[in-house]
């Protein structure tokens, strides 16, 4: 489904250019569950956010199912990741002046295809990972673990093709982190595909196929035996 | 989406409070500015819209070419005019207006009216609204008269006198009109002042004092206005103007050789701003108006912008969420809108709180009308749309550009780089120009208006009272001569005098060409008045050099008068001169003029110079007058009276006298003083309405300034723990902080001097006896508002700069 070809980024600051990313050649397939592992600043989260089309590469090519999306102008990848991506940070990210519901509501809101009931979209995603009783309540009176729960129903409210996680149990304690990797196993045992950025290792190896990177390149990449 | 964003905003309010109230506040009070002075400006453009048709009307004005107005068009003219433009224009539809105090009796008590004398077609020209009867041609007949609501109220307690009878007592005589009809009253936006209106008699008998005046081109009357189809019409008559002026003028002016009269054609709707200033005055208010508005939205752009940071990662979130920039900058302008929305309906409501206020400032009657023709809803709707596009687009599309990837990456949110940071100094560095501007042109205003108050106007104004119900034509001179009496006699009167010029006007003017010995030409123009025994002593004139008339010297008494004829008639006469007069006669000082004689067919020996008296407006230039000498002129005199004690308590002396000796004719007298204030009355208002203005505009530059220090400074909480673990001081701390603020006040300056300067240079251009334009006024501007901008700033770079090092490097 991704294909990632020879992907480099360069950030070029007055004197200083600092490579993210270099020579990334990447495949995931469809309903796979990848996760991405590496000390910080070896360009996990340069790689992620390159999949999910909000950084451009300096060079390379992204095709995403059979689509070179290098063709694709800021509006047009603006209308991809809303018809197709799904996100989960690790500080959640949670737009405090809306209710758990609304936070939801918005993972619809830019799409311009129609999408059936809305209403009922919502309240399913946020049954689907527990959430409906808080609907009404403001991300600063949930905890932190409800916060992500309610991260990862806004991402998924869309029936995303691809969901991608940026450290998603960063910010949680055991319990609630294993709540969250749950909820994202049962997704992808859905047939949801999912990339994760991770330093737990435990949380690795609940993927399927665990990446390796080091100063911006893919040093390893293993499949899990199942 | 709309949804969403409105139910954002609005619990956005609720969440930064300081920072709504500040937003909200600052737009509100711009908007409640903007929407007052603009009630003001469409009120004063209004003037004579409210007649049907307005725009074909013409007012006929005349330029008496080389006399003492020459270069002026007066709105008076002759009553000969109109009679020759009817007769070699036949269908030209028009009305002389001659304006008089009538007196209706009632009860023994005679009450001033306005009363309009006009020709039959008057109601063509001016359609006034008809509340009872008809006014077709009812002013063919002269005992008929056309009365005001007011008028049929106040004198027959009905709204409908129809055929009832009313006598008016005006040029020693009483006249019986029946009521044909009653109009509307006059509404607050006209020049028109009369109650009353009657037909204009033209006398063809050649023994009535009113012929000549009625029949010559060289006598002021009242006004003439014509209406026309169309401005095509205007112009064909405009060009006919002259050939009438050529045929009649000189033919019809005996006795007057080489006189010169011009005449044209002024649409009535801009007849209200050909007082000098008065369309400054506006255009100044409407300007002030417009740029508070200007600089509330500049604060909102400045709290906006400076604030875009702390919303990058809501920003960067929606961009992950799909939404396009066209749709984050929808989203922002939306809130925009909102948020202006939300100012508006409050300004509307500090407006309409504070319109009292204005009116008393500025002497109007100001209110707020929400629907219909004159309605503002609709307008501040429009307005909520376009400043709520003003204000958001910049912050709109700022927010809309932050990198979704480096945002979320960041632990810090961004400060809008150094780009947004020049773009907040430049726009404070705006917003304080216009302050300082406005600073120092209320300073002017203010010290243009004192300087009214206390410049020395040739005459001493304290203590003086002006009797103008002495010109009164029903009254009979024993009347007049035992009310002078009477006053004079009065307790704390030092002396008692008469003339046909005072302080505030009651200004008879005639005037004449006095030729120059040895000099080609007709001579400059002279206007000439009488003044009774002990008239300059009264007033309180200075003698600039030689003498006052006296009568002990019995020379003095102008023997034109003596024997019967015109003042200006052709026996030599002493006269005192001002020092216009002497000036316009080339005398190189007044010493000089002193014994020197002028004016060939007329002469006139100049036995003393007196200064110039200003008794009108501070922006007209005295003209040059001559004074000859008489003892009573029953006609044209009005009292003038030297007292000490309480002007109120003399002034109810007076009116006791008056009552007692004239209770039939109508009592009028202020002090000197009150009868200037007619004319500075106009420049105080404006100053007081320019003032608060540039007050709000001042406080409102201040709350953004507060909120963009607040904001900066707790950004700069960390650098500050940084710099004191280094070793600065708290004072360090402080000047940095401060001086970030003051460095765009001061740079302010380089724009707002210039501006201040041509604004106000052009304003005072405006009087002819005006204050200096200082460089105090600049400089105290400026150290007013440095002043301004230290105190809202110091507390919190003080509050930051003693926070410890510890406490400051922990924070984020």
């Amino acid at each position: 489904m991704i294909q990632l070809e020879a992907i480099q980024r360069r950030y070029i600051s007055d004197e200083v250019e600092t490579t993210a990313l270099s020579d990334i050649n990447l495949k995931v397939a469809e309903g796979e569950f990848v996760a991405i592992m590496g000390p910080s600043g070896c360009g996990k989260s340069t790689l992620l956010n390159t999949l999910g089309t909000v950084d451009r590469p300096s060079s390379g090519r992204y095709m995403f199912a059979g689509r070179d999306l290098a063709n694709l102008d800021e509006g047009a990848l603006a209308q991809f990741r809303a018809e197709t991506l799904g996100f989960v940070f690790q500080s959640f990210n949670l737009i405090d002046e809306l209710t758990i519901q609304e936070n939801v509501e918005l993972g619809l809101a830019y799409r311009r295809s129609g999408g059936g009931d809305r209403k009922a979209r919502v309240a399913a995603a946020m049954d689907r990972v527990g959430i409906s009783h808080r609907a009404r309540h403001f991300p600063h009176q949930l905890s932190g673990g409800q916060q992500q729960r309610a991260a990862i129903a806004r991402a998924i409210v869309g029936e995303p093709k691809l969901i991608l996680a940026d450290e998603p149990t960063g910010n949680l304690d055991t319990e609630n982190g294993q709540q969250v990797m749950d909820i994202l196993t049962s997704l992808n045992a859905e047939g949801a595909t999912i990339v994760m950025v991770t330093h737990s290792p435990s949380h690795a190896d609940i993927a399927r196929r665990r990446i390796d990177m080091l100063d911006g390149r893919i040093v390893s990449s293993v499949a899990r035996a199942i | 989406m709309i949804r969403l964003s409105l139910i954002g905003f609005l619990r956005s309010l609720t969440r930064h409070k300081l920072y709504s109230a500040l937003n909200i506040g600052g737009l509100a009070v711009g908007i409640a500015v903007f929407l007052v002075l603009g009630l003001y400006v469409r009120f004063e453009t209004s003037y004579e819209k409210w007649i049907p048709g307005a725009n074909n009307v013409w007012e006929v004005e005349t330029n008496m070419v080389g006399s003492v107005f020459d270069g002026r068009f007066l709105e008076q003219t002759p009553v000969a005019a109109w009679s020759a433009i009817n007769r070699d224009l036949p269908g030209t539809v028009g009305t002389r207006i001659q304006e008089i105090q009538a007196t209706v009796i009632q009860h023994g008590i005679g009450v001033r009216e306005n009363f309009a004398m006009v020709d039959p077609d008057f109601f063509r020209v001016f359609p006034l609204p008809v509340l009872d009867g008809k006014v077709d041609g009812i002013l063919s007949d002269p005992t008929q008269i056309v009365v005001t609501q007011r008028v049929a109220m106040k004198y027959f307690r009905t709204a409908s006198p129809i055929g009832k009878s009313i006598t008016l007592s005006y040029d020693g005589a009483q006249h019986a009109y029946k009521i044909a009809a009653v109009i509307a009253d006059m509404p607050p936006n006209t020049d028109f002042d009369f109650d009353l209106i009657g037909r204009f008699v033209i006398t063809e008998d050649k023994t009535n004092p009113l012929y000549v005046s009625q029949h010559q081109w060289d006598y002021g009357g009242g006004q003439t206005f014509i209406r026309t189809m169309n401005d095509e019409a205007a112009a064909r008559l405009s060009s006919e103007l002259p050939g009438v002026v050529t045929r009649h003028a000189a033919g019809e002016t005996p006795n007057n050789d080489g006189f010169k009269i011009a005449l044209r054609l002024q649409r009535l709707t801009d007849l209200h701003f050909e007082a000098p200033g008065s369309k400054l005055m506006v255009t100044t208010l409407g300007i002030v108006g417009v740029l508070t508005l200007l600089l509330a939205i500049v604060n909102y752009v400045n709290l906006a912008s400076a604030r875009a940071g702390l919303r990058a990662r809501e920003v960067a979130m929606r961009k992950v969420l799909g939404a396009s920039r066209q749709a984050l900058v929808r989203h922002y302008l939306i809130e925009a809108v909102a948020t202006a929305a939300v100012a508006a309906v409050l300004g509307l409501a500090t407006a309409e709180a504070g319109l009292p206020l204005v009116n008393a400032a500025g002497g109007l009657t100001l209110s707020i009308r929400y629907v219909g023709a004159d309605g503002v809803l609709l307008p501040l709707a429009l307005l909520v749309l376009v400043a709520g596009i003003l204000a958001g687009a910049y912050p709109a599309l700022m927010l809309s550009r932050f990198p979704a990837a480096a945002v979320l990456a960041s632990a810090r949110s961004p400060g809008g780089g150094r780009t947004g940071t020049r773009v907040r100094e430049v726009l404070v560095i705006f917003q304080f120009a216009v302050a300082i501007a406005f600073l120092v042109g209320t300073m002017v205003l203010v010290a243009q208006t004192m300087h009214a108050r206390s410049t020395d106007i040739g005459f001493n104004r304290s203590n003086l009272l002006v009797v103008s119900s002495l010109t009164n034509s029903n009254l009979t001179d024993s009347q007049r001569d035992s009310l002078l009496h009477r006053m004079a006699g009065l307790p704390g009167v030092m002396s008692v005098a008469a003339s046909n010029t005072v302080p505030g006007g009651g200004m008879v003017t005639s005037s004449s060409n006095f030729p120059i010995p040895g000099m080609s030409g007709p001579g400059p123009s002279i206007q000439y008045f009488e003044a009774t025994p002990g008239y300059f002593s009264t007033v309180g004139v200075r003698l600039l050099a030689g003498r006052l008339f006296d009568l002990a010297h019995p020379g003095d008494l102008n023997p034109n008068v003596l024997q019967g004829h015109g003042p200006g008639d052709s026996l030599p006469a002493n006269v005192v001169l001002n020092e216009s007069a002497a000036r316009a006669l080339h005398y190189p000082s007044p010493e000089a003029a002193i014994g020197k004689t002028f004016g060939k067919d007329s002469p006139r020996t100049v036995i003393g110079v007196v200064a110039d008296m200003r008794y009108q407006s501070l922006r007209v230039p005295v003209p040059p007058m001559l004074f000859t000498f008489v003892e009573r002129d029953p006609k044209y005199e009005n009292g003038v009276i030297r007292f000490t004690g309480d002007p109120k308590a003399m002034l109810n002396a007076v009116q006791e006298a008056w009552r007692e000796e004239a209770p039939e004719v109508p009592f009028e007298a202020n002090t000197a003083q009150q009868a200037l204030d007619v004319y500075y009355k106009r420049d105080d208002h404006t100053a007081r309405l320019f003032s608060i203005g540039a007050v709000l505009a001042v406080l409102i530059g201040c709350v953004g300034l507060w909120g963009l220090a607040s904001f900066n400074t707790a950004r700069r909480v960390k650098e500050i723990g940084i710099r004191k673990t280094l070793g600065a001081s708290s004072t360090d701390v402080v000047k940095l902080l401060v001086g970030q603020f003051l460095r765009p006040v001061l740079i302010a300056n380089i724009f707002a001097w210039p501006l201040a300067y041509v604004a106000m240079s052009k304003w005072l251009a405006g009087f002819d006896d005006r204050i200096a334009l200082s460089p105090l006024y600049f400089i105290a501007a400026t150290l007013l508002a440095l002043t301004i901008a230290l105190v809202t700033v110091i507390a919190q770079s003080l509050r930051a700069a003693r926070a410890t090092p510890a406490w400051a490097l922990r924070h984020e």
